[in-house]
């Protein structure tokens, strides 16, 4: 599979300067894309618990999108053939990182219009967002601060 | 006449010609011609049975707000189509005859393929045999709209409503949909009745005369248009898409100061202009506003400038070429150590290059990968099985 025909066959956009024709490697190892990583289940099986069968659902043919931007735009969506993953976002997450969990039967797909594409194989991973260390409040001086989740 | 489709080629020419003219339009910082705006907005408080209002006219879009006493118009409670204040009366008038006209040549797109000239040039799009309405789609309406409503409106906008603004007509900015019909019905690819060409003809007039409006029962606030708009291309834009950008003072000004800073596209707060200092980049909670300052500062004078000292770097794993670099912040006493990871985006911007990033980090991790990792709840050793980035 290539951007063009995922565009194609999903109707999501990707930007006009990312290149279209070059195969999406379908990885089943760590893969970032923008402030989201895609994590292998037992990478991270010590910090992450899943919710009960029931909890998961379908990954519908528009796709899940799994984050936005913080102005509004450039969602991350998640897409599979019909009746091939499910998704949770109810994981409990040591870390607070995770947005939500996956269960791929055939290879699925993350889009986002400029960071093109990420193929991932069968299995069960998780997805976490990028944080970073708040900067300082003034009035607590020495306290460690809080943190603050990415989203361009 | 000649049948339209008989020449594809100078049709398109007309078409572009026609289009650069209504872009000209939409930026223009030519004082209004209020007579002209004043015609064509009485002509269409009459399509909606109202007398011609009373006229009032504002420097710029924020200084219309003052005359605005209306309550906020709750569009989610709209009265019936015919009743209603004014405004309402004129906005379900507008998005009838637009979706009545669209419906006209709208057919075919949404099974256009991806690569079937919706994205490239036009004019090799149609030395490739793509038929010209698929050609004419983008150039029209895609590319106009991103510019005029999407890049040069949205800011302001977002300006206005911000300032409590509300229930606007964008004037000039509205050539964002009008460009698509008008130009069509100028090179006989439109058909329209002689009602809708009236219509349609004082829309056009309003967008050809003046800045934004705000017609009201009985009295019509009007703006002028900007005195300065600086835009410049989206790179790698094959259908010519502009965005606002202005390294030095505002990328719209009106006369009386209004308007709107943007850097390459993304609108700012006045300081990241004025006074974009490393202590006011740090107290940002938006990373997009921090890395628009830093840029405007330059990262290795922001670096030199912010008493940032390199700690140590490595290679990005997953991102092949590319380095993480971690520095720490000056010692101070008022705050709790702190570092900052610069990293390199994993995919290109459309003008080739890398957008780099810092993200702000604990102070006790020395290794660059580990600071990578931390940002993901990982450790050094889970984040260097990295794969790929994009």
């Amino acid at each position: 599979m290539n951007l063009a025909e995922l565009t194609a066959r999903t109707g999501l956009d990707v930007l006009d300067h990312l290149e279209t024709q070059v195969a999406i490697p379908v990885l089943d190892g760590l893969q970032a894309q923008g402030d989201l990583l895609v994590i292998p289940f037992d990478i991270v099986a010590d910090a992450v618990i899943p919710p009960s069968d029931d909890r998961w659902r379908p990954v519908p043919r528009a796709g899940i999108e799994v984050l936005r931007g913080a102005a509004g735009g450039n969602p991350h969506t998640l897409t599979a053939e019909h009746g091939t993953c499910r998704w949770t976002d109810d994981a409990a997450d040591r870390e607070r990182l995770t947005l939500g969990m996956l269960r791929a039967t055939r290879p699925v797909y993350l889009i986002h219009p400029e960071h093109g594409a990420s193929g991932i194989a069968p299995g069960t991973y998780v997805i976490r967002r990028q944080r970073e260390r708040a900067m300082e409040n003034r009035r607590r001086p020495f306290s460690v601060g809080p943190v603050r989740y990415i989203a361009d | 006449m000649s049948p339209a489709h008989d020449r594809p080629a100078d049709l398109l020419e007309q078409a572009l010609a026609l289009r650069d003219d209504w872009l000209g339009r939409a930026l223009s910082t030519e004082p209004a011609d209020r007579p002209a705006a004043e015609a064509a907005i009485t002509g269409l408080y009459r399509l909606v049975g109202a007398p011609p209002p009373r006229f009032v006219w504002v420097p710029s879009p924020g200084a219309a707000i003052g005359h605005l006493d209306d309550e906020r118009i709750d569009v989610r409670n709209l009265p019936p189509r015919g009743e209603g204040p004014l405004p309402v009366r004129l906005a379900d008038r507008m998005m009838e005859l637009r979706h009545r006209l669209r419906g006209r040549f709208t057919r075919r797109m949404s099974l256009a393929p991806p690569g079937t000239g919706r994205r490239e040039d036009p004019r090799a799009a149609l030395r490739r045999r793509v038929p010209l309405d698929d050609v004419l789609h983008p150039v029209l309406g895609e590319a106009v709209r991103a510019t005029v409503h999407e890049n040069v409106g949205g800011p302001l906008r977002a300006e206005f409503a911000q300032a409590g603004g509300a229930f606007t007509w964008y004037g000039q900015h509205d050539a964002g949909w009008l460009t698509a019909f008008d130009v069509r019905c100028r090179v006989g690819l439109l058909r329209t009745s002689d009602a809708e060409d009236a219509e349609l003809g004082r829309w056009v007039a309003v967008a050809r005369s003046c800045g934004w409006w705000w017609p009201r029962d009985g009295t019509c606030v009007v703006a002028e248009r900007p005195v300065e708009v600086h835009t410049e291309p989206v790179p790698g834009s094959a259908l010519g898409v502009r965005r606002l950008h202005h390294g030095d003072g505002l990328a719209v000004r009106y006369s009386d100061g209004w308007g709107v800073h943007s850097w390459h596209g993304t609108r700012v707060p006045d300081w990241v202009m004025t006074d974009p200092t490393p202590e006011r980049i740090r107290q940002t909670a938006n990373v997009e506003v921090r890395r628009c300052a830093i840029e405007r500062i330059g990262w290795d004078a922001y670096i030199d400038q912010a008493g940032l000292t390199l700690v140590n770097t490595a290679s990005d794993p997953g991102n092949p070429g590319c380095e993480l670099r971690l520095y720490s912040l000056p010692p101070s006493l008022l705050a709790a150590p702190a570092r900052v990871l610069l990293a390199v985006n994993g995919s290109v911007e459309r003008d080739g290059r890398r957008r780099r990033y810092g993200l702000s980090v604990p102070g006790d991790i020395d290794d660059p990968v580990a600071a990578a990792g931390w940002s993901y709840g990982l450790t050094a050793a889970q984040y260097a099985r990295l794969q790929r980035r994009t």
